[in-house]
């Protein structure tokens, strides 16, 4: 008999961290169409945006990940509210995803606002980060965050 | 026992140390406490809960700075009617390290009122003093004009156009700037005096040593003397919890750990106060972005360069340029979807203008159940939010002075943009909290001193009543809000409580 692994980890906190990679795909959906290319301009999903995902996912604290799936979830759960159609975000035509996208961002209520708001932060710093969009922008490529510190 | 001691695994031996003085948190307090004890002679050491990042080791991107240098990413937000970031460092030269160094001296009235309200005298000639040798020492200087950038002369323009009072480019604790527009990513060019490049490596060369990725649990006692501090270290990327550390202090312990963690850390300790993390404030504020024709590129020039003090009393604002990032304006401009991506195509086109309510609402800082995070209950009451809104108008104006064809509030349930005619839409917004983004990053209290020890929990000096060898130095003791940047007063407050344990 092997073994079944367990539906979570520990994280270094001590606290129970989802592994299901569906998390990190249910993030990616929303922020690709929430970030799409438009004009000249590339989307969020213009190469590393898998790789960004599963960086955040590991580097964060468990906490902001929750929160950011929250809102990947309300945004996917939340069509009906918006253009009236009874489907997850991701099944919809990119065009009523993107009324959705737009709408939802902009919704009356603060608690779905605050979760788009949280959804969009990492969206924005893997769109920002982008070299092809910051050339749009006169901005120089970023290099690499270094990540070191003083060990002795 | 000198130099620098980092992240500890659990498979290494327990640290054991002692000094006259420990100090928890090198931020604005901790280090200009630390340096002005060293510099009496004593030992000090230093112990910070984040990483030493030296500027080779700053990030560039927005990502990294949250990463490296904020406190839990920057994602403690205020419990109330809206969730409004507070934001702070976690590193070792604190939110020095990351703020954009603006350095306004404290004003006369605050003295005035800390004596009237508080019964704390005496402070304010010690403290002018401080502020000179700290303005000296830190190069201050006005933003260069070659360092300017468009966003900071573009706000100079529309103030002065509007005769908007005390409009000035600022002051600060920057030596040749060379307005990289980085300062909230730490200054790699050298440039900004963080206290991590000056006061820490100088308390070392006086003998002190720095503890980093090392959080102290909780101050120890022995009856009501505090003789030490102990913690376990924190790895700064995974977070994992390394071998245990104990200092033992001869002297006393001097906790600098910010606005939030103060109180927290007192609390931890076992102390009880009726005031302790009560009485906390801040300067809660938002940015409006002005839409110009020509290119601005807000993030060349100085991060910060422009400012007007002239609303401090009346109604009780300060108002500033800020660049922001475009990795953060993706979040930050409404939408989603195309939309999103066509107002974001204006970045060049934006500048940021910020105010800052000088607000009278007070909060609390408390422990919480779930986790070793503070919980800070915060939210503005009508007549703040009214000094909120009449910001956001002076902004506007302000930007349309300039030559804005169009300014965008970032106000939810108003245009997305506004033009010079429609000004009545935001005097008329409404004051709901969860309407507006904003944030805290001035914050004060929660250890507040006065006379009175049922009221505060520390005297003019910083200690804490009811206890010997124990001194908070930082800007939790700040009874009151100030309404200019604070970076300078708990500098100078925390050098004046330090001279005076130092001769005791
Ligand atoms: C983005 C930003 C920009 C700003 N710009 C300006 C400006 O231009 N001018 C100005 O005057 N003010 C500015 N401020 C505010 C100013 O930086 C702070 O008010 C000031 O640094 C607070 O000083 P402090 O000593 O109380 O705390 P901090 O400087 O935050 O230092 C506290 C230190 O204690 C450490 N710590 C916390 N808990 C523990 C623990 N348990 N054990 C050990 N260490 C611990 C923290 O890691 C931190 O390093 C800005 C703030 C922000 C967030
Ligand atoms: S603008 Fe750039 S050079 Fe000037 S102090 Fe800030 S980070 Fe340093």
């Amino acid at each position: 008999m092997t073994a079944r692994p367990l539906p979570y980890a520990k994280t270094s906190d001590g606290v129970p961290a989802l592994r299901d990679p569906h998390m990190n795909w249910l993030v990616r959906s929303a922020l690709a169409i929430l970030f799409p290319p438009t004009g000249d301009l590339p989307g969020v999903d213009n190469g590393g945006l898998d790789a960004f995902v599963a960086r955040f996912r590991r580097e964060t604290p468990w906490l902001l990940w929750l929160g950011v799936v929250m809102g990947a979830m309300v945004f996917h759960l939340t069509p009906a509210l918006t253009v009236h159609v009874p489907l997850p975000a991701f099944l919809l035509s990119p065009a009523l995803a993107d009324k959705h996208a737009d709408r939802i961002a902009g919704s009356r209520w603060y608690l779905i606002r605050q979760a788009i708001f949280i959804l969009k932060l990492p969206g924005g710093m893997a769109w920002g980060a982008d070299p092809a969009v910051r050339e749009q922008f006169a901005l120089a490529p970023m290099e690499r965050d270094p990540g070191t510190w003083r060990t002795s | 026992m000198s130099g620098h001691v980092a992240f500890r695994g659990r498979d290494e031996a327990d640290f054991d140390g002692e000094a006259d003085y420990v100090v928890v948190g090198s931020g604005a307090g901790g280090a200009a406490a630390a340096v002005t004890l060293a510099r009496a002679g004593a030992r000090v050491a230093i112990v910070e809960a984040g990483a030493w990042r030296d500027p080779d080791d700053y990030p560039i991107s927005a990502y990294g700075a949250m990463r490296d240098m904020m406190d839990d990413w920057g994602s403690q937000v205020t419990v109330g009617r809206a969730f409004w970031p507070v934001v702070q460092a976690r590193t070792v030269g604190g939110t020095t390290v990351i703020n954009s160094a603006i350095c306004v001296r404290t004003p006369d009235d605050i003295f005035a009122q800390w004596e009237r309200d508080h019964g704390v005298g005496e402070l304010r000639a010690e403290m002018l003093a401080a502020q000179d040798v700290l303005e000296r020492e830190l190069s201050v200087e006005e933003a260069p004009p070659e360092s300017r950038g468009r966003s900071n002369l573009l706000a100079m323009k529309g103030a002065e156009a509007l005769g908007y009072p005390e409009s000035h480019y600022m002051r600060r604790y920057v030596n040749g700037c060379a307005g990289s527009g980085q300062c909230l990513q730490g200054c790699k060019k050298l440039r900004k005096q963080s206290t991590n490049l000056n006061y820490i490596p100088e308390t070392i060369a006086r003998g002190g040593m720095v503890l980093s990725c090392a959080p102290v649990d909780r101050v120890v006692f022995e009856g009501t003397r505090a003789v030490g501090v102990v913690g376990r270290f924190a790895h700064p990327a995974s977070r994992a919890r390394g071998t245990r550390f104990q200092i033992r202090a001869r002297k006393a312990v001097i906790v600098a750990a910010s606005a939030t963690h103060s109180p927290l850390l007192l609390m931890r300790s076992g102390l009880r106060h009726a005031a302790l993390g009560k009485h906390f404030r801040a300067h809660p504020g938002t940015g409006l972005f002005g839409c110009y024709d020509t290119p601005i590129d807000m993030n060349t020039g100085a991060t910060q360069g422009w400012a007007s003090t002239g609303f401090r009393s009346d109604p009780g604002l300060k108002l500033e340029t800020l660049s922001m990032p475009l990795e953060l304006i993706g979040s930050r401009f409404a939408g989603g979807g195309a939309k999103l991506i066509e107002r974001l195509s204006e970045f060049r086109h934006v500048a940021m203008w910020c105010l800052a309510v000088r607000a009278e609402s007070e909060g609390s800082v408390s422990r919480s159940l779930f986790s070793d995070k503070p919980v800070v209950r915060y939210e503005l009451d009508r007549g703040d939010m009214e000094r909120f809104r009449q910001g956001m108008v002076l902004i506007a104006k302000q930007h349309f002075a300039a030559g804005a064809r169009a300014v965008i509030p970032g106000v939810a349930g108003l245009p997305y943009k506004i033009g010079p005619d429609d000004l009545g839409v935001l005097e008329e917004a409404p004051l709901d909290p969860r309407r507006y983004t904003a944030i805290l990053s001035h914050l004060f209290g929660g250890c507040v001193m006065g006379r009175d020890a049922r009221t505060s929990v520390v005297d003019h000096r910083g200690r804490v009543h009811g206890t010997t060898g124990l001194v908070v130095a930082d800007a939790s003791v700040i009874p009151t809000n100030l309404g200019v940047n604070p970076q300078h007063t708990i500098m100078a407050l925390a050098m004046t409580f330090a001279r005076d344990l130092a001769s005791r």
